[in-house]
């Protein structure tokens, strides 16, 4: 018989009967073949394994992190709710000791979603990690620190945005270079927003980087950095499209590399991402990742048409990872060297696509650069699709001068936005003004 | 003229039913030889055996062989590929591992080596190994690895049971366990159906024996034969099916079954018993076996009260009958007693035994009565409502299924067995529910077993892709027609049930329900490439029409 060595929590949520067009990746199979082999090997049935269900998540749980455009509702459909509230839910268990470990195996994923949705961007709406995780801090104060670290293939330019400004979450992406992959963002110098430097760090590494590649970064770079970072919780944003047989990405990373990857992280909370091998690499990765959580042997899982000698990267390609690595931890320590913006409004103008809905974007965003806390900001938004909207964050100890200036700008709205909208951290609380 | 004989483990009983009359009933204490058992309660019913259509029985045989580990030594041959390793579930060293992968759409990577598979039986035969188990990993999605080494071995061992054949549900190490209890208890089945068959005739029944399942359905005795397996636990489900037959209407209804050292609780929706969603599990180890959905507390009339850390207990264990009837220990049955709400055995005795209790605590015996009972209902209440929160649990994959979801609220109880009339009030009370005591409570579970349909449960599943249609249950492993469809799929399986009465042990009185039915589009790139369709139908658990439509 087999026990865990910790308890471990499983939310399953395939929606099976949503997809974004019959033959998208992201499609009603695409589970399918995790489930079977989830089933086949038994894993629910090992003691200190459970199953639980998945629930919604609210207006408000979703209000916490974006400026839905015009509103929610629009925005997202109740597969989005589930697999947002699957990762509550995630959280949940974690929080109130009822496992230890925790994975929410659901789709749709969410981190190429933005704090600003007027649509869908990488097949995501909303992100669900970032729900989670301020859903997390609103009702556990004592946790202060959280690091996502996200090994999707790609970029994870979505949660990126939404903590850029945040010192209190790290967000690492480990991902596929921006130069040959979607969503051609994730570089060494994107490093933080002015309040938040060091608190946004990415690894692009080379297309065809396997095990040996992601393993060093894992534990020569980010495993050091969450050492001196002291996180209350850490969060995989498990995307599985780092694989050799991925349709849509050129990494070559396995089953047996996911599961050692995080052995080596022990994230409290996993969250699936991408993936769109669902046949050849999903349902070896997932079982490699659960026994992985719960301390089981995991190393009789591989996929049965691996060839390690096909896969092994490029020596050249190893010694450029090690470089990167070892530059980026040298930067990262000494990320409070870095000068930072001297003017009290520090200002950035963007153009944003989304690519699932067609939908063309332009942002420009004035951050109150404080030394008190974290500083309000607000984004002036317009899109294609016909909304030119306010949105204003007013952060997490956000000292007086700060909440002030956000009520100010929020008040001062006119008529050439269709609405405002206030984000208030601290009193939770949501505020949309229709002009 | 039908027959129902449960034989528990304290007790054997039987009913005899006529129409929908219930004609003679008895109760014998159930011996060493289980086959005197049955002989002892058939004479104590004392009806005209000739008459006799149909008999039922549901035994504790395989259920005690296996929990007590009372069989032969039972080989095992498993191949299984990467994944879990396959030795963590290994019972003995009887269980082999062989080379052998099939993945989870049925494509095979690593042969089975015919060199390999006979040194293993070779091996066992001079071990003196009569029965072999085989399983492979992912066999109910291509069942040819376990055909392959049936085929090479089968004809040097007396039994053999393949691990498809058990059930077309996805779970490894639940099968191998499965298919090696089969296995194990084949040979007891095998001499319990011929002295069974042998003292019966001696009684004048020469009619065919079906036996009850853990899924409250029954299955001829040819069935029994091959998949002895299922028999095991059909102990509660047999009261359970007594509950279907004694129930006046098709509410939501909790049942309880309060014996002397347990109470079992059980839940029928729309009047159809709720079935354990994986199998259930026996002898500490979970199985494929299609079950009831049950829970078993350590409350019943007879638990031991005691005092404990100035604190009162009920159970959860049996420390012999009550002290009315001649035991050493207060029980539940002593304090009714004193109530006024129990009339048999000695009242002195109990009030002996509860007053006891009542100077430990320093209160008055009526009291302490009074106490006990409450504990008692207490404590089957609180596992009632985790046994309801767990139904309710079941996780669903669905976004329909997550926004509607399907609350199981029992709007009613139904109680059985021994103390049912004596409780019934203190139940309804704590419930604050409606709560029936029907009439031959008593013998709910002889009468199940009496009046249970014969029930099966198949799994097909489609691949246009690979053109291929599996039904592993009935071992149908064939190439698709060029065009199908979910409903074509699902007229295949109805059919199929129907065809394969004799092989599945059914009887023609069979209701069908399509217990689940999935059909995804396989993509490749963008464009679609196939369907994957996957159905299970079942024949419901019942109660035959001769006593149901009265």
């Amino acid at each position: 018989m087999i026990q865990a060595k910790r308890q471990t929590g499983l939310i399953f949520f395939p929606a099976y009967d949503w997809e974004i067009t019959p033959t998208h990746p992201e499609r009603q199979e695409r589970l399918l073949y995790t489930q079977d082999q989830v089933l086949e090997e038994g894993l629910l049935d090992i003691e200190g394994i459970h199953e639980f269900k998945a629930g919604l998540a609210s207006d408000e749980d979703v209000n916490r992190v974006h400026f839905c455009v015009p509103d929610v509702t629009s925005r997202i459909t109740h597969s989005h709710s589930i697999s947002a509230g699957g990762c509550i839910e995630a959280a949940r268990l974690v929080m109130e000791g009822n496992v230890e470990r925790a994975f929410a195996l659901v789709r749709p994923p969410g981190h190429h979603a933005m704090r600003v949705v007027h649509g869908a961007r990488g097949f995501c709406n909303i992100n669900i990690e970032a729900v989670m995780v301020e859903w997390v801090r609103k009702n556990y104060s004592h946790i202060k620190k959280i690091a996502i670290v996200d090994t999707d293939c790609h970029h994870g330019d979505g949660s990126q945005d939404i903590f850029w400004h945040d010192p209190n979450v790290l967000y690492i992406s480990i991902h596929q270079d921006g130069r040959t992959l979607y969503p051609g963002t994730g570089f060494p110098d994107e490093f933080g927003g002015p309040g938040a430097l060091g608190m946004t760090v990415n690894v692009p590494l080379p297309p065809r980087t396997s095990d040996r590649g992601f393993l060093y970064a894992i534990e020569n770079l980010i495993l050091p950095i969450l050492d001196e970072f002291k996180p209350d919780l850490v969060i995989n944003s498990a995307g599985q499209d780092n694989h050799y047989s991925d349709p849509i990405t050129h990494m070559a990373f396995t089953a047996g590399g996911y599961a050692r990857l995080n052995e080596l992280l022990a994230p409290d909370i996993c969250v699936l991402e991408g993936g769109y091998s669902i046949e050849s690499a999903l349902p070896y990765i997932n079982t490699g990742i659960i026994l992985a959580l719960a301390g089981v042997d995991y190393s009789y899982v591989r996929e049965p048409d691996l060839d390690p000698d096909q896969i092994r990267e490029d020596p050249k390609a190893l010694d450029y990872i090690e470089e990167l690595c070892d530059a980026l931890l040298d930067t990262w320590r000494r990320r409070d060297e870095v000068v930072s913006s001297p003017k009290e409004f520090a200002e950035r103008q963007r153009s944003i696509y989304y690519d699932t809905d067609g939908i063309s974007e332009t942002q420009h965003e004035t951050l109150r650069f404080c030394p008190d806390c974290p500083g309000v900001f607000k984004i002036d938004t317009q899109a294609s699709s016909g909304y030119r909207v306010l949105c204003v964050h007013i952060p997490r100890g956000a000292c007086d001068a700060c909440r002030q200036q956000g009520h100010d700008w929020f008040d001062s709205a006119n008529g050439r936005f269709y609405a405002a909208y206030l984000q208030d951290m601290d009193n939770d609380g949501y505020q949309i003004n229709i002009l | 003229m039908i027959l129902g004989i449960d034989i528990g483990g304290t007790h054997t009983d039987a009913v005899c039913v006529k129409d929908h009359v219930i004609v003679a009933t008895a109760k014998v204490i159930t011996g060493a030889d289980l086959v005197d058992s049955i002989s002892g309660v058939v004479r104590g019913l004392g009806v005209e055996q000739g008459s006799l259509k149909r008999v039922v029985l549901s035994t504790t045989l395989s259920t005690n062989a296996i929990i007590e580990k009372k069989y032969t030594a039972t080989g095992m041959i498993v191949s299984a590929g990467p994944g879990i390793d396959p030795r963590n579930y290994f019972l003995t060293d009887d269980f082999h591992l062989i080379d052998g992968a099939v993945d989870h759409r049925g494509r095979e990577y690593i042969p089975v080596r015919k060199d390999q598979v006979l040194e293993v039986a070779d091996n066992l035969k001079k071990d003196g190994v009569e029965g072999v188990g085989i399983v492979s990993k992912f066999c109910v999605r291509n069942p040819t690895h376990e055909k392959q080494i049936h085929s090479l071995i089968t004809d040097n061992f007396k039994y053999v049971s393949m691990g498809h054949r058990m059930s077309g549900t996805l779970n490894f190490p639940r099968r191998l366990h499965t298919t090696y209890f089969n296995t194990a208890v084949m040979p007891i089945q095998e001499r319990f159906v011929r002295s069974v068959k042998q003292a019966l005739a001696e009684l004048g029944i020469k009619t065919s024996i079906l036996f009850l399942k853990a899924d409250g359905g029954t299955y001829l005795s040819s069935a029994a034969d091959r998949l002895p397996v299922e028999t095991i636990l059909s102990g509660p489900a047999a009261s359970m099916m007594g509950a279907v037959a004694l129930r006046k209407n098709t509410h939501t209804t909790l049942v309880l079954d309060i014996g002397g050292t347990t109470t079992d609780i059980g839940i029928l929706i729309d009047g159809v018993p709720v079935l354990e969603p994986k199998g259930i599990s026996v002898g500490g180890l979970k199985t494929l076996v299609r079950g009831l959905k049950m829970l078993s507390v350590g409350a019943g009339g007879d638990s031991h009260v005691f005092v404990a850390n100035g604190k009162l207990c009920v159970g959860p264990h049996r420390h012999g009958p009550p002290a009315a009837m001649g035991g050493t220990q207060p029980t539940p049955m002593d304090a009714l007693r004193v109530l006024g709400d129990f009339e048999q055995g000695d009242l002195n005795r109990s009030r002996e035994a509860i007053a006891g209790l009542a100077r430990e605590l320093g209160q008055d015996s009526k009291d302490v009565a009074k106490a006990i009972v409450t504990k008692m209902v207490d404590t089957i209440q609180k596992a009632c409502d985790g046994f309801i929160g767990e139904v309710n649990s079941n996780p669903v994959y669905t976004i329909h299924e997550m926004l509607h979801p399907d609350v199981v609220r029992p709007e009613e109880i139904m109680v059985i067995g021994g103390p049912a009339k004596n409780l019934q009030p203190y139940i309804k009370k704590a419930f604050g529910m409606k709560c029936v005591v029907p009439e031959h409570s008593e013998v709910a579970n002889a009468l199940g077993a009496a009046l249970a349909r014969t029930t099966a449960q198949i799994t097909l599943l489609a691949d246009t892709q690979l053109k291929k249609l599996l039904c592993p249950e009935l071992d149908i492993d064939m190439e698709l027609p060029g065009r199908y469809t979910l409903n074509d799929l699902i007229s295949f399986g109805t059919d199929a049930l129907r065809e394969n009465t004799t092989y599945l042990g059914l009887r023609d009185e069979i209701e069908i329900d399509v217990v689940e039915q999935q059909s995804f589009n396989m993509v490749k790139g963008f464009s679609t490439t196939g369907k994957n369709m996957r159905v299970k139908l079942q024949s419901r658990p019942g109660i035959i029409g001769l006593w149901s439509n009265k």
